[in-house]
């Protein structure tokens, strides 16, 4: 697990990141248990506080359930779930695209031009294969 | 860029808010309880309503020089019992320290509590004498990882022969080779190298994940910087009185750090907790509640670190002080 200390992203969040893709991905499997918050703290050098609370992010989700005691292990994960994750990144993606219009100065009709632009270059490349 | 015409503007009005404010956060499991705590020398008293310990987890005790870290630490190991209030320790129904409950507490002092003419092998048997849980060959090892008799592990050095930073290490071995559920550490960071420093945050860490959430520490640090990674909760003492407390990862939400123009720096004055001007703007911690007070601004916002949150508790505390 990679963590950055000055990405302006908050180390928890980072850690919840990297788990909920693993999760997704598959690579971490239903009914299989996350480390224990403190072994990964120690092993990530980061305080326990940080580590428990991306995983409070991860079971607020419903990716991972806490059970008192013994941790927290990873969730079925449904198809619908799997989409809304997936549409969360497209809007993150979405949002970083509409600021760095706006410091370049751009109409909210030159940001949809070039959108429109961008998926009939992607349909076109689609039909040639 | 160098500050120029550096100015610091707290309103008395935020600080009162502020105040107003502090709630004891929600801890789920407590290892340590006290309650009216108070002990007064000429010129300072220590008045702690109510503590309480996270167990599980690594608190730091933050605080000026004279703020009364030291007093408070010195109070809940049984050194100091010349106090008013009551403590609990652990499950125990009855308050006060005992010799079962110092046995299941380890302890390291601002200055070295081994006598200068002991040894190194000498610690290590008074240790024994002292504590039925301490485990000779724990302690060697952790003598010899963290080098403390030399390159050729000398167990007849003596003491006074050692430098501050291995009486600090001599004094964490004979801790760590107890089985204890405590740790309490009054600044164990400052006299230790840059490279001591990241190994004890990593010996706490460790401890820590041994307990599996029994074991908790309590140390007090000036290095906030450098414990930061190791700090799940802190308790920020000025004065003797508690003046903020709480789990960092909520500090850092209720603490936003705002940078911003000059032409704004008079409004935000009147919002921001704390605030440093300079000809090139301003920068200073507000309340997340009162973010919207910045409306219209031209401000970046950031989260703090616990360090910047400390001092910003610390100066805004000082000024009402003086005020008072």
């Amino acid at each position: 697990m990679k963590l950055l200390q000055n990405s302006g992203i908050p180390i928890y969040q980072q850690i919840a990141e990297q788990l909920r893709m693993d999760i997704l991905a598959g690579r971490l499997k239903e009914g299989e248990y996350l480390p224990s918050i403190r072994g990964l703290a120690k092993d990530l050098r980061i305080s326990v506080i940080t580590t428990m609370k991306a995983y409070e992010q991860l079971a607020e989700e419903g990716l991972v359930t806490a059970v008192q005691g013994k941790g927290f292990y990873v969730n079925a994960q449904d198809s619908q779930m799997l989409k809304e994750q997936h549409l969360r990144k497209v809007e993150e993606a979405l949002l970083e695209a509409v600021s760095a219009a706006r410091i370049a100065g751009m109409t909210g009709q030159e940001l949809q031009d070039i959108l429109c632009t961008l998926l009939d270059m992607e349909e076109d490349q689609g039909n040639e294969r | 860029m160098t500050r120029i015409d550096e100015k610091e503007t707290i309103t008395k009005q935020n600080i009162e808010k502020q105040n107003n404010e502090i709630q004891k956060p929600k801890i789920r499991e407590t290892v340590l309880q006290a309650r009216n705590l108070h002990k007064k020398y000429k010129g300072f008293a220590l008045s702690v309503p109510q503590l309480s310990l996270p167990k599980g987890f690594a608190t730091a005790l933050i605080g000026e020089n004279g703020a009364g870290k030291t007093t408070l630490l010195n109070i809940l190991t049984g050194i100091r019992l010349d106090y008013k209030g009551e403590i609990s320790y652990f499950d125990r129904q009855e308050t006060g320290i005992s010799g079962e409950v110092q046995e299941q507490i380890g302890y390291t002092g601002p200055g070295c509590y081994f006598l200068p003419q002991w040894t190194i092998r000498q610690v290590e048997e008074v240790s024994g004498l002292l504590f039925a849980n301490f485990h000779q060959d724990r302690y060697r090892a952790i003598c010899e990882e963290l080098g403390i008799g030399g390159s050729g592990m000398d167990v007849t050095k003596q003491v006074k022969s050692l430098s501050d930073g291995n009486r600090m290490k001599l004094m964490l071995a004979a801790v760590l080779a107890r089985d204890t559920r405590l740790l309490i550490l009054d600044e164990p960071a400052s006299p230790l190298d840059p490279l001591m420093r990241d190994r004890l945050c990593d010996m706490i860490r460790e401890y820590l994940e041994q307990g599996d959430g029994e074991k908790t520490v309590f140390f007090s640090t000036h290095n906030i910087a450098d414990m930061e990674n190791v700090t799940d909760y802190a308790i920020i003492l000025e004065h003797g009185n508690i003046v903020e407390e709480g789990f960092v990862e909520d500090l850092k939400e209720k603490y936003v750090l705002v940078k911003g123009e000059t032409a704004d720096a008079e409004q935000a004055g009147k919002i921001l907790f704390t605030m440093n001007r300079s000809a090139y703007g301003f920068e200073g911690i507000c309340l997340a509640q009162n973010l919207d007070g910045l409306a219209g601004m031209d401000v970046s916002l950031e989260t703090p670190s616990l360090s910047q949150i400390s001092v910003a508790v610390m100066k805004a505390n000082t000024k009402l002080a003086k005020r008072a």
